[in-house]
């Protein structure tokens, strides 16, 4: 900066560029630490249980209980498995609404004016809404499923657990990504979610299987890590299945989900460069 | 459109610079482009010698951003929570963070409240909390963005103090207001800019003499029926400009020649009017004066 007052340029300050070793995964914690101060804010854990857990029960049921109208035990089994783990990949969506409020709370400029890159943020930010998702499934699958007929070996059981967990991990890749197109497009904010969550219920086996639909819908619902794990869950619970079958589902899954995880933060640091350039990273939103 | 235009501005190091202008004059654009979110279509600015575009993550560790409200802050986070998440954007971890987060919230008085939720806290609370974030990189330049707006008096005073304290330390400070008395109270000079153009930069006591370069007598406590025989004994001194009633009881008189002012004092001592004083058109005159004339038209 030139000193205007003795009319001569200074020698500009040396400046440490690179970030320490670890700065991206510390980044990346503190914005998780964020995050569970957002779920801690939003619910007790008695509001979460009679509010939020009840909400999801009460949809859960409601679907099985088409099934019985059905007439048919295994479409009752179908529909509640289907719909119970869907409860998990909706909550991971709601990365979107939490990603894109870093917008209206004023939080983007700054980010994007800090010395660390903007997608380990964005990774850890909305990491919150895992645990709860993973948990109203695991109380629907394995608490509430016995009343609809639903049961799993207790090692089947665990291992249905984890790919829950799976679950929630490959869907909020997908949602990263979904997120960082709404950040660009914020106008897309309130139906990018819900056409996605009515997408994945109608095509990656939640309510009807797979093979009801032609082969292009069958393909097309390979995009979403939901298809695959899904078809894990079920065989899990139905007890017929290969080990190479279920790793084949989960390998899928988990490329599936690095692609989106890739691309979210490609679109994410894509969002920067353009945003930088066509002016739309607001210091204040309307 | 063309949101800045011919902007030439150098700002030495360990001033506290005035942003001055109405909505839409382009003085967050100014700022954006300084804090690296907004890349100039052409033209360069610099931070330290470093350009804003060339030499983006050097000028990232360099500068901080101070907003006004709840605009920044994440308000589900204690004070605390809030500084160690951006410490740790900021390369910072474990006792360095630590170090550098409890002495911000020391420093500004935070630390009663550090392991609060932030949306408990008061207007002025969430500004010292916003000024600590902008803090936590060390940073050498400091951009304030309306860091006011809406702040109760005690604590907007308390504020521009801390932001003095921020010049001690050697750094520089870019403020955009819309607070003519903030910016005459803590700036070392202003700009004022309108139309994405520089009109001034000067400090604020000399762009006084815009409005004019003598001094300005006012008189308080002018009976009503006398105003009009004192203003008309006024008028005919020499070397007085003008004289009006601002205010029932209140005369403002220009003088455009030097040793006017002693005249007119005099003139009204000799009245028996004894509230009198001598004066500099303000700053919010000038801004009235030299951007108040376009009213509420929008160029």
């Amino acid at each position: 900066m030139p000193d205007s007052r003795t009319g001569t340029r200074r020698p500009r300050p040396e400046v440490a560029t690179k970030l320490p070793r670890g700065t991206t995964a510390r980044v990346v914690l503190a914005s998780t630490r964020n995050a569970w101060a957002d779920l801690t804010a939003t619910f007790t854990i008695t509001s979460w249980t009679l509010g939020w857990l009840g909400r999801i029960i009460a949809q859960v049921v409601f679907y099985a209980l088409i099934g019985s109208l059905l007439g048919s035990p295994d479409r009752i089994r179908y529909l509640f498995i289907g719909s119970a783990v869907l409860a998990t990949a909706m909550e991971a969506l709601l990365v979107v609404s939490t990603t894109t409020r870093e917008r209206y709370s004023g939080t983007l400029p700054l980010l994007v004016a800090a010395p660390t890159r903007l997608w380990p943020v964005l990774l850890g930010r909305s990491v919150q809404w895992l645990p709860s998702g993973v948990a109203t499934a695991t109380v629907a699958l394995f608490v509430v499923g016995h009343a609809f007929g639903v049961s799993f070996t207790l090692g089947d059981g665990f291992a249905a657990f984890g790919v829950l967990l799976l679950v929630a991990v490959t869907t909020y890749g997908y949602g990263l990504a979904l997120a960082a197109v709404v950040l660009r497009f914020m106008r897309l904010r309130n139906w990018a979610t819900n056409l996605s969550y009515t997408v994945m219920m109608l095509v990656c086996g939640v309510m009807v299987p797979l093979t009801f639909w032609p082969p292009w819908v069958q393909w097309f619902a390979q995009i979403f890590p939901l298809t695959h794990d899904l078809q894990v869950i079920r065989l899990l619970e139905s007890g017929t299945y290969t080990a190479r079958e279920v790793l084949l589902h989960l390998g899928l899954s988990v490329l599936v989900a690095l692609g989106w995880y890739t691309i979210g933060a490609l679109l994410l640091e894509r969002l920067v460069t353009t945003g930088r350039r066509d002016g739309t990273i607001e210091f204040a939103e309307a | 459109m063309t949101a800045l235009r011919d902007v030439d501005l150098e700002i030495p190091e360990g001033e506290i610079h005035g942003l001055l202008g109405p909505n839409g004059a382009g003085k967050t654009t100014l700022c954006k482009i300084l804090s690296t979110v907004l890349l100039p279509t052409s033209g360069r600015a610099e931070i330290c010698g470093y350009d804003v575009v060339a030499d983006t993550a050097a000028v990232r560790r360099l500068i901080g951003i101070v907003f006004g409200g709840e605009r920044g802050l994440y308000t589900r986070l204690t004070a605390r929570g809030n500084l160690q998440f951006w410490a740790s954007l900021y390369g910072l971890s474990g006792a360095q963070a630590q170090l550098r987060v409890t002495t911000l919230l020391e420093r500004l008085g935070l630390e009663q409240r550090a392991d609060v939720r932030v949306e408990t806290f008061s207007r002025g609370m969430k500004q010292r909390l916003h000024l600590a974030r902008g803090l936590i990189g060390d940073p050498q330049v400091l951009i304030l963005d309306e860091p006011t707006t809406g702040m109760d008096p005690v604590a907007a005073q308390e504020f521009r103090h801390l932001v003095r304290g921020l010049r001690a330390e050697g750094r520089t400070v870019l403020i955009t207001t819309h607070d003519m008395a903030e910016a005459e109270a803590i700036c070392d000079r202003v700009t004022l800019i309108d139309n994405g153009s520089i009109l001034a930069t000067e400090r604020p006591s000399t762009l006084g003499t815009w409005i004019t370069r003598y001094a300005r007598v006012r008189a308080d406590g002018v009976p009503p029926e006398r105003v009009s025989s004192v203003t008309a004994a006024l008028e005919a001194l020499s070397g007085v400009a003008a004289v009006r009633e601002s205010a029932p009881g209140t005369l403002v008189v220009d003088t455009a020649a030097d040793g006017a002012a002693p005249e007119v004092l005099r003139l009204l001592l000799e009245l028996g009017i004894t509230d009198v004083a001598t004066t500099r058109p303000d700053l919010a005159e000038v801004y009235l004066q030299v951007i108040g004339k376009r009213g509420m038209r929008v160029d």
